[in-house]
C-alpha cells in the first residue's frame, strides 16, 4: 500500500477533503496544515482591508475559526472553491469588524481556549539594509517611495504633494521597486 | 518550505496597485480571492508589504534624508511627531539644531520655482566632495522646496556649516536659483 503524501506537499484542495472527511473525528494535522497556509494570507487581506495590525490580527482568527468550523461540518467539500468561500468569510468580517460588532472580547468569549495566539510575523528585511538601499536611490525615487508607502498612498495624491502626475508617479515608483528589492535582496528582477 | 508556483501569477504592478487602493472594485475583489488561494502570490504580497514596513520604519527612526511635500509634513505633525522645522528664505541662512525631543528636522527652502522644469540640489558639506541630487521633486506653486535631512546622522553630528545650492536645469543650461546655509549646533546635553 502507498503511503499518502506528506502534508505539506498536498494542495489547499485535498486539505480540505481530509478535514471535511474527517468530521467531527477531527484531522488536526489537516487543520494545522491549512491554518499555517491561510492565516498569512488572511492577514494580508486584513491589513489591505483594515490598515491595522491588530485590527488584522483579530480578522485572522476569526476568519480561521470559521473556516475550520464549516470545513468540519461539511459546509465545503470542493476544495477547489475554498478561496472563494475564504474569500466571503473575509468580506463578512471585515463589514462586522468595522462596525464594531467584533472584537477581541467577544471572540474570546465565544472561543476560549480554542484562539491561539496571532503569531506576528517574523521581519524579511534587515532594517539597516533597508536604510542603506534607500540612501542609494536617485532622490526622486526615494521621495515616491517614501510618500508612497508611509501612508499607503496612491499615486494621485503622491503625485499632488510633489508636483508629479500619477502616470509620472507611477513609473517612479515601479522603477524604484525595483531598484531598492534588488538592493535589500540582492536579487536581480 | 516555499510555496508552490503559481499557474497565473500577479505582476508585480498589478500587486502595487492592489496594495495602494488603485485598483477598480471589480479587479480588486478579484486580486484579493486570488490571493486568499495562492501562497506564491500571497508571499511575494507579503514581501511588499514587508518592504513597505522598512520604509516606513527607515524614516521614523529619522534614518533617511528625503525631499517630501507640505501635506505630508503637515500630516506627520497631526500624528504626533515633533517636527522641528526651518524656513529659509531664497540665499538666506539659519541657525539650527536638533534635540534628543525632536522626531524629524524639515528645512523649508523658498526659491522662484515657476517656470523651472527640472531642479537639482548640490550639497556642500565640510570635508565630502560636493553631492549632487539631480532631478529632485517640487512643488512649484508653494514655492518651496521641503528637504528632510537624516535626522540620525545630524543628530551625531558635532557643529558645522552646509550649504545647499538649488540648480534649475533646462536647455538654456544650469543656473543657481537659490543658496541656503545652516549653521548646525550640536545639541548640549
Amino acid at each position: 500500500m502507498q503511503n499518502p503524501p506528506a502534508l505539506e506537499l498536498e494542495d489547499d484542495a485535498a486539505l480540505v477533503r481530509r478535514i471535511a472527511q474527517a468530521g467531527p473525528a477531527r484531522d488536526h494535522d489537516a487543520e494545522a496544515e491549512l491554518c499555517r497556509r491561510l492565516a498569512p494570507r488572511v492577514r494580508l487581506y486584513g491589513l489591505k482591508h483594515l490598515r491595522d495590525e491588530h485590527a488584522a490580527a483579530d480578522l485572522m482568527q476569526q476568519v480561521m475559526l470559521m473556516t475550520i468550523e464549516k470545513l468540519r461540518t461539511g459546509e465545503l467539500r470542493d476544495g477547489e472553491k475554498l478561496a472563494p468561500f475564504v474569500f466571503g468569510i473575509c468580506r463578512m468580517s471585515v463589514l462586522e469588524l468595522r462596525r464594531g460588532g467584533l472584537r477581541r472580547e467577544r471572540l474570546l468569549k465565544q472561543y476560549g481556549e480554542d484562539l491561539a495566539p496571532a503569531a506576528a510575523p517574523e521581519p524579511l528585511f534587515d532594517l539597516e539594509r533597508v536604510e542603506g538601499c534607500l540612501e542609494k536611490l536617485p532622490q526622486r525615487e526615494r521621495s515616491v517611495l517614501l510618500l508612497t508607502f508611509y501612508e499607503d498612498k496612491p499615486a494621485d495624491e503622491v503625485g499632488a504633494a510633489l508636483g508629479l502626475s500619477a502616470g509620472n508617479v507611477r513609473v517612479i515608483r515601479h522603477r524604484g521597486l525595483a531598484r531598492l528589492r534588488e538592493c535589500v535582496t540582492g536579487e536581480r528582477q | 518550505m516555499s510555496a508552490p508556483p503559481c499557474a497565473a501569477p500577479l505582476d508585480e504592478r498589478t500587486l502595487v496597485e492592489y496594495w495602494l487602493g488603485e485598483l477598480p472594485d471589480d479587479a480588486e475583489a478579484a486580486v484579493d480571492e486570488h490571493i486568499l488561494g495562492c501562497g506564491h502570490c500571497s508571499a511575494r504580497l507579503g514581501e511588499l508589504v514587508a518592504l513597505a514596513g522598512g520604509i516606513r520604519e527607515a524614516f521614523r527612526r529619522g534614518g533617511l534624508q528625503a525631499v517630501v511635500g507640505d501635506a505630508f509634513v503637515r500630516r506627520l505633525a497631526e500624528q504626533g511627531l515633533r517636527v522641528r522645522e526651518y524656513r529659509v528664505p531664497c540665499n538666506g541662512a539659519v541657525d539650527c539644531t536638533v534635540t534628543p525631543e525632536d522626531d524629524l528636522v524639515v528645512s523649508r527652502l523658498e526659491a522662484p520655482l515657476a517656470g523651472v522644469s527640472r531642479l537639482d540640489v548640490v550639497v556642500h558639506a565640510p570635508g565630502l566632495p560636493d553631492e549632487v541630487q539631480q532631478d529632485v521633486p517640487f512643488d512649484a506653486e508653494r514655492g518651496e522646496v521641503v528637504y528632510a535631512p537624516n535626522t540620525a546622522e545630524l543628530r551625531a553630528a558635532p557643529s558645522f556649516r552646509l550649504r545647499l545650492e538649488l540648480i534649475a536645469v533646462d536647455d538654456g543650461g544650469r543656473r543657481v536659483i537659490g543658496d541656503y546655509t545652516f549653521n548646525h549646533t550640536a545639541h548640549e546635553a
